[in-house]
């Protein structure tokens, strides 16, 4: 789930950091500049492991701070594919499921990976979400809820381009058809569904496979 | 930002654990966790990470030598602590073909070598004995006004 990554970054050390050592000075810039960050095709930061060398310290003509090169290693999390990780469910929709490890929460589940013969129910207590069942031959019903962990086999981890522009086009539409207002209220519909915050890094999960789903199922 | 060494070597949930807890331990106070750090801390004290030491670590690779097992399998055994047959399974990859490995003797190691995690359970039955408690200090003092109302 984690590893370390060896990484080497020039930056410039703002002289409010300069009241502590040089090497904590630098180990706080790399912390608001790392911790909690997503690198793409690398993974989430979650920690500055150690610094391996610090070099420069050279003041550019003009500017009121020195430059730095570090080396330094990171903590990463980055599962593998294939890995078994544990996760609990944040959201339950027909597109599937939506699973978080408290500091990670974009694991998702396609349908076409949750358990054979899955079927879902409207939940009675959420609007618009369902509940997922596995349906185990004999009439057996299992439910996925967030009552236990669930276990899932990392299947692929995806970092999406970071998009460009506004949808800018959609929004004049929207405008443009405001005078219907059945129409526009249809379509806001039909947006906020499809509509998802935008997430650096995203893991797709695998639930089909015996051992795997909440874990009071094998346990 | 250049990337010298992407992977600089693999760590399991203990170890990252470890580092997290001297973070917070350590000897300058004002060192504190970020959030997202506090996050990871949080739910690492939540698996099998939270009870395990370096020594039961090593032990538990030097007895997987035994088994002819991927470095990236027994990483993912000590992370999970699968204590049944089904679980292991899932963790290594074509098991029913692979005849190097025995199951069934796998996961006695693994139940003897790795301590079980604090369960819900326990922490659920820990909580309910404290309102038990709370309880029956409430009725005490309840019945001791009683008393004073009545003396």
């Amino acid at each position: 789930m984690f590893r370390l990554s060896e990484i080497e970054h020039t930056f410039r050390l703002p002289p409010h950091r300069l009241d502590r050592p040089l090497a904590e000075a630098i180990k706080g810039e790399l912390e608001s500049l790392f911790v909690d960050k997503v690198i793409a095709y690398l993974g989430l930061c979650i920690s500055i492991y150690d610094i391996r060398s610090i070099d420069g310290g050279f003041v550019f003509p003009g500017d009121g701070a020195s430059t730095y090169t570090v080396k330094f290693r990171l903590i990463i999390f980055c599962p593998f594919v294939g890995e078994v990780i544990a996760g609990r469910l944040i959201d339950s929709t027909d597109e599937g499921l939506k699973l978080s490890l408290g500091f990670f929460d974009d694991i998702h589940v396609p349908v076409s990976k949750l358990p054979q013969g899955s079927c879902s129910e409207t939940d009675p207590d959420n609007k618009g979400k369902v509940r997922w069942m596995w349906n185990y031959g004999d009439g057996q019903k299992f439910p996925i809820d967030n009552l236990d962990e669930i276990r899932l086999r990392v299947h692929d981890v995806r970092y999406p381009k970071v998009p460009l522009e506004q949808e800018s086009s959609s929004k004049n539409e929207e405008e443009s058809s405001s005078k219907n207002e059945e129409e526009s209220s249809s379509k806001n519909e039909q947006k906020s569904r499809s509509k998802k915050p935008f997430a650096p890094m995203e893991i797709m999960g695998f639930l089909d496979c015996d051992g795997l789903g909440p874990i009071s199922w094998w346990v | 930002m250049k990337i010298l060494e992407e992977y600089a070597g693999a760590l399991t949930n203990f170890e990252v654990l470890d580092f997290l807890r001297s973070k917070v331990n350590g000897k300058d106070p004002k060192t504190q966790l970020s959030p997202s750090e506090f996050k990871v801390y949080d739910y690492l004290e939540q698996t099998a990470a939270s009870v395990q030491t370096r020594d039961i670590v090593n032990k538990f690779i030097n007895e997987c030598k035994s088994y002819d097992l991927a470095p990236a399998e027994i990483l993912n055994i000590i992370n999970i602590r699968p204590a049944s047959e089904v679980e292991v399974y899932t963790i290594i990859e074509d098991c029913e073909n692979r005849s190097g490995i025995d199951t069934e003797k796998l996961v006695e190691t693994v139940v003897q070598v790795l301590p079980a995690p604090p369960t819900e359970m326990e922490h659920d039955e820990g909580a309910a004995a404290n309102e038990e408690e709370a309880v029956a200090n409430e009725e005490e003092t309840a019945d001791k006004d009683q008393n004073e109302v009545t003396a």
